[in-house]
């Protein structure tokens, strides 16, 4: 059990900044998510974590002990690959025994341990089988018995769900989470999927071009944005980011078409966030503005109508019950509590 | 003309060939190896003496039994050392290895020379008087500043090796460079991180994944072992006295230097059996099924 803590974490290769001086601090038991979009460093900050990358500049302590040194084998972390990771020319009791047998465990603890990993993931019937005889989802769990059959200081998971199909990533991502809380060790996790930081996280990071661009609990970063990115990134369907401007506490389309009260002084140039949730969607008339419909989406469990406003479309969430034809006028009325503004040449957060 | 003989009209080219020149000297090899065929006496390549030339070879001749010894230490050492220092490179210059680039294409160099220049330049390399490797050795290890490399039958079969594996470990390098990328790399991280030391790695996960590639290295370097003539025949040509008399230098020197045609050719078709082993265990290895 520990904490992890970067110290303004670099990685290089050449001129490419892969990660550009992180700091983080992952307290003792924590969960917390790495997340971003391909290529945004959140796996190579992992993989030195992990030791298997080399950092340009900057510390990585794992409790009260600096690593940055230490190989892989000696930073007591344990790490799920997004291919798994599983050695192919052993049994399954083979692969989640590994751990173990590497650092001397006695035989006679391992096959109890070996077991009893293997039951919290419900994999007792195939520990005589190969990884190739395994479903993916098996192999997942295979992988996280491995991971949890010691006790290390920090679990590292590399995109563990990617590779799973969508069915499947949903009941192992609640069979991650039961798990996580129950064995309590800090835990740092990769994804780009925003739908399994926010349901798995106790915090979330989100990173860009190297950089964490904000660092908070899931209800954080979704109601209270930092910056454009953020925004952008975190929600489904993403939000609606409007441009205008602030005219007398009113916001203005670039059309000039519509205000809806902000509050501020006034700005040229502004951009509106709101997320789908947030627009009420009515008949003609009745909301602050009549727009017509674009698309018309039913999703089952809701409806999703973009309608056209000025010149930018906006999706709203309507109803499940809702029924709308394209090109019907509907009203559509913006929740004056969750409206975001930010400055479009920095993309940072304005504050009303 | 009709399809069906049309179909086995264009075969034939290729049958004939193949009968010609693989076919039928095999089978009059087999023929010969049961009749006296000494070039010297007409009429004696069709005196069948039963087996007599096997039974020959292996009671009455000491010679053969040598060259078998000797095949079998030098197929088992130039084996063992060319596998071994092999896969040493191989994971040296793998991707990930510590050297790369230039390096590989260095490599190539000694496989692209042929045997027989390989066996010519070691003799000259070992030359007493202005061998270049004789002089480097004689610095490096005083004890063997004075000896004559190729004179001394211990040291001549170790120059016959050295050469041999020289020339062999840059191609398998190659190929085992070509194994080592298939493994997967996550399984070598993944067991780096559940605590396996460097060693370890190697032997757990990376070396059984590797295996089929290492087998298939060993098989057919066996088989170019067994087989190897023209090295010899141009560094010691069998010297000195048999001390590096392979079997099919001695088949060689039994049929084109005695003109003992019946009796080279039925030792020739002794070596066929283990070669027939290792090549039905190469073909099994090649074409294994997933």
């Amino acid at each position: 059990m520990a904490e992890v803590i970067l110290k303004n974490l670099t990685k290089q290769w050449g001129d490419f900044v892969a990660v550009d001086g992180q700091s983080l601090e992952v307290s003792d038991k924590e969960f917390l998510v790495l997340l971003g979009p391909s290529g945004c460093g959140k796996t190579t900050t992992m993989r030195m974590i992990a030791g298997l990358e080399e950092p340009t500049e900057g510390e990585i302590w794992i409790g009260d002990r600096m690593v940055n040194d230490d190989l892989p084998k000696d930073r007591d972390v344990a790490m799920v690959f997004q291919n798994y990771g599983l050695y192919p020319h052993m049994t399954i009791f083979d692969n989640i025994a590994y751990p173990l047998r590497v650092r001397g465990t006695p035989s006679s603890e391992i096959e109890p341990r070996v077991r009893k990993a293997a039951e919290q993931v419900e994999l007792t019937q195939f520990l005589d089988r190969r990884p190739k005889a395994l479903s993916g989802g098996q192999r997942q769990r295979v992988a996280l018995a491995r991971a949890i059959v010691r006790t290390p200081k920090v679990f590292l998971m590399d995109e563990p769900l990617s590779n799973l199909d969508a069915k499947l990533r949903v009941t192992m991502r609640a069979e991650l989470k039961h798990l996580s809380r129950e064995l309590k060790v800090t835990t740092v996790y990769v994804t780009h999927d925003q739908i399994e930081a926010m349901t798995l996280a106790d915090r979330v990071a989100v990173m860009k071009d190297g950089v964490i661009q904000q660092l908070g609990s899931p209800d954080e970063i979704y109601n209270d944005p930092a910056n454009l990115f953020v925004a952008g990134f975190i929600g489904s369907p993403a939000m609606n980011l409007i441009n205008g401007s602030i005219q007398g506490g009113q916001f203005v389309t670039t059309g000039g078409t519509q205000l809806v009260p902000v509050g501020g002084d006034d700005r040229k140039e502004v951009v509106l966030g709101v997320r789908a949730d947030d627009i009420r969607v009515s008949e003609a008339g009745q909301g602050n503005i009549d727009v017509p419909i674009y698309a018309f989406e039913n999703t089952g469990e809701a409806t999703l109508l973009t309608v056209q406003w000025g010149r930018q479309r906006v999706i709203a969430k309507g109803d499940r019950y809702l029924r709308k034809e394209q090109d019907d006028m509907i009203g559509i009325a913006l929740n004056p509590e969750h409206l975001y503004l930010f400055d479009p040449s920095t993309g940072s957060r304005i504050r009303t | 003309m009709r399809d069906n003989t049309l179909k086995y009209l264009l075969v034939l080219p290729a049958i004939v060939v193949v009968f010609a020149t693989a076919i039928w000297p095999l089978i009059e090899s087999l023929r010969l190896s049961f009749t006296v065929g000494r070039l010297s006496r007409p009429g004696s390549l069709e005196q069948y003496l039963g087996f007599e030339n096997y039974i020959w070879a292996f009671l009455y001749e000491p010679a053969f039994w040598n060259s078998v010894w000797v095949t079998t230490i030098y197929t088992v050492l130039t084996v063992g050392l060319t596998t071994v220092l092999a896969l040493g490179l191989a994971l040296l210059l793998a991707p990930g290895g510590r050297f790369r680039s230039g390096v590989q294409t260095l490599l190539i160099l000694p496989f692209a020379m042929s045997p027989a220049l390989i066996g010519v330049s070691f003799r000259f390399m070992f030359n007493p008087e202005f061998g270049l490797f004789d002089a480097v050795f004689g610095v490096l290890i005083p004890p063997l500043a004075d000896v004559s490399w190729l004179v001394d039958p211990v040291l001549a079969f170790a120059v016959c090796v050295m050469a041999d594996v020289w020339g062999w470990i840059p191609f398998l390098t190659l190929v085992l460079i070509g194994g080592l990328a298939s493994v997967p790399q996550d399984t070598i991280e993944a067991a780096q991180v559940d605590g396996a030391s460097g060693w370890r790695v190697f032997r757990d996960v990376t070396l059984p994944q590797l295996a089929p590639v290492l087998a298939v290295v060993i098989i057919l370097k066996s088989i170019f072992s067994l087989k190897t003539f023209d090295q010899i025949f141009m560094l010691t040509n069998g010297g000195p006295g048999t001390a590096t008399q392979t079997l099919s230098h001695y088949i060689y020197f039994n049929g084109m230097k005695y003109g003992q045609i019946g009796y080279a050719a039925s030792v020739a078709w002794l070596m066929v059996i283990p070669m027939i082993f290792l090549t039905y265990a190469y073909a099994k290895f090649v074409f294994r099924k997933e």
